[in-house]
């Protein structure tokens, strides 16, 4: 349940430490963004000396969440911390590796290159 | 690290739940979650030992050596495999489907081939990530050129073997084709040297193309 205001963490190599969620990219008034769910974000903190610098508006896509994630099957997956990962406007992912567990709902959502660059798909 | 921590929180009760409840009747629900925990535990050791300091590493293969002797004595006791997922193949009918899969990734690397993609690798990467079989990494040189070879792909994969791919419709500087068991990725030369997906996927067995591949570039 990641809304306007919320804090992230980034899970890649792009530069950027920190995010904060400004707006959920959808429908007009959606209130809550889940797994696999592109949001606007402002960089709060970043690594000095990287292209992404403090304050920069960027897209990003979700990929841990502290609510957890429902599948079909049963199974729940709730990780510790959220976490997305920074893309481009033509969702390429702006760093190139991406840290920790991610689940595989991103495949389906059309982010497989989010998925080949992560060392473990649950 | 706090990814880490989410990985091993999430698998560390799979443990547990292992090690209880294996051999007690169930539902069948619980039985597949049972199955989906064992697959964790066997990724675990390799990240840890990956990614982990020392003093972690110790601790890491202390754990695992724990639930190895749990399991042998779970072994012992009941003798034979308590539980398999039902969704299993059987080793022949993996096989079909890697040599299938296989015949498509090298008829999907000709065809790139034909339109002048540069330095296409055919990787066999079944054994390093469960989600799909084969990576086709091929160069283009311009946008156009991407275009190109992914509908002359996308033609292929439709005409002669009825599959639609998912992923980019539009070429990108990163283009990638989704066909389930074979993933295919097409380049811009920077982009390709910037993620290097080559090395991230280092292990995994190249395979032979049976036609000319290194085309000599004139300058």
């Amino acid at each position: 349940m990641i809304q306007p205001q919320t804090h992230l963490n980034v899970a890649d190599n792009s530069g950027a430490r920190e995010l904060m969620c400004i707006r959920i990219i959808g429908a007009s008034n959606r209130r809550y963004a889940h797994i696999g769910d592109v949001i606007v974000a402002v960089i709060k903190e970043a690594v000095p000396n990287m292209p992404l610098e403090r304050s920069e508006v960027v897209r990003a896509v979700i990929v841990r969440t502290c609510k957890e994630l429902k599948r079909d099957n049963g199974m729940i997956i709730q990780y510790d911390d959220n976490a997305a990962v920074v893309i481009d406007q033509e969702g390429n992912p702006k760093g190139t590796r991406v840290f920790g567990a991610i689940a595989r709902e991103l495949r389906q959502l059309n982010f497989t290159k989010i998925v080949s660059l992560a060392p473990e798909v649950l | 690290m706090e990814a880490c921590s989410a990985l091993i929180s999430h698998s560390l009760p799979c443990i547990s739940f292992a090690g209880i409840h294996v051999g007690i009747p169930r539902t069948s629900g619980d039985l597949q979650l049972l199955g989906r925990g064992e697959f964790n535990l066997s990724v675990k050791p390799r990240k840890l030992s990956g990614s982990f300091m020392s003093s972690r590493m110790a601790l890491g293969s202390n754990v695992s050596e724990d639930t190895d002797d749990m399991f042998d004595d779970l072994f012992k006791k009941y003798g034979k495999v308590v539980f398999k997922r039902n969704d299993q193949k059987p080793p022949s009918a993996e096989v079909d489907d890697d040599a299938e899969s296989l015949s498509f990734a090298v008829a999907v690397a000709k065809v790139a081939s034909e339109v002048k993609a540069g330095d296409i690798r055919v990787l066999f990467v079944k054994p390093l990530v469960y989600w799909t079989r084969f990576f086709i990494i091929a160069t283009a040189f311009s946008r156009p050129q991407i275009d190109a070879i992914g509908t002359k792909i996308k033609d292929l994969a439709e005409k002669q073997y009825g599959r639609v791919a998912s992923g980019d419709s539009k070429p990108n500087s990163w283009t990638l084709l989704d066909f389930g068991d074979v993933v295919v990725h097409i380049f811009l030369p920077q982009q390709r040297a910037f993620y290097n997906l080559e090395e991230f996927y280092g292990n995994a067995t190249l395979i032979e193309l049976p036609f000319e591949n290194q085309q000599p570039f004139r300058s």
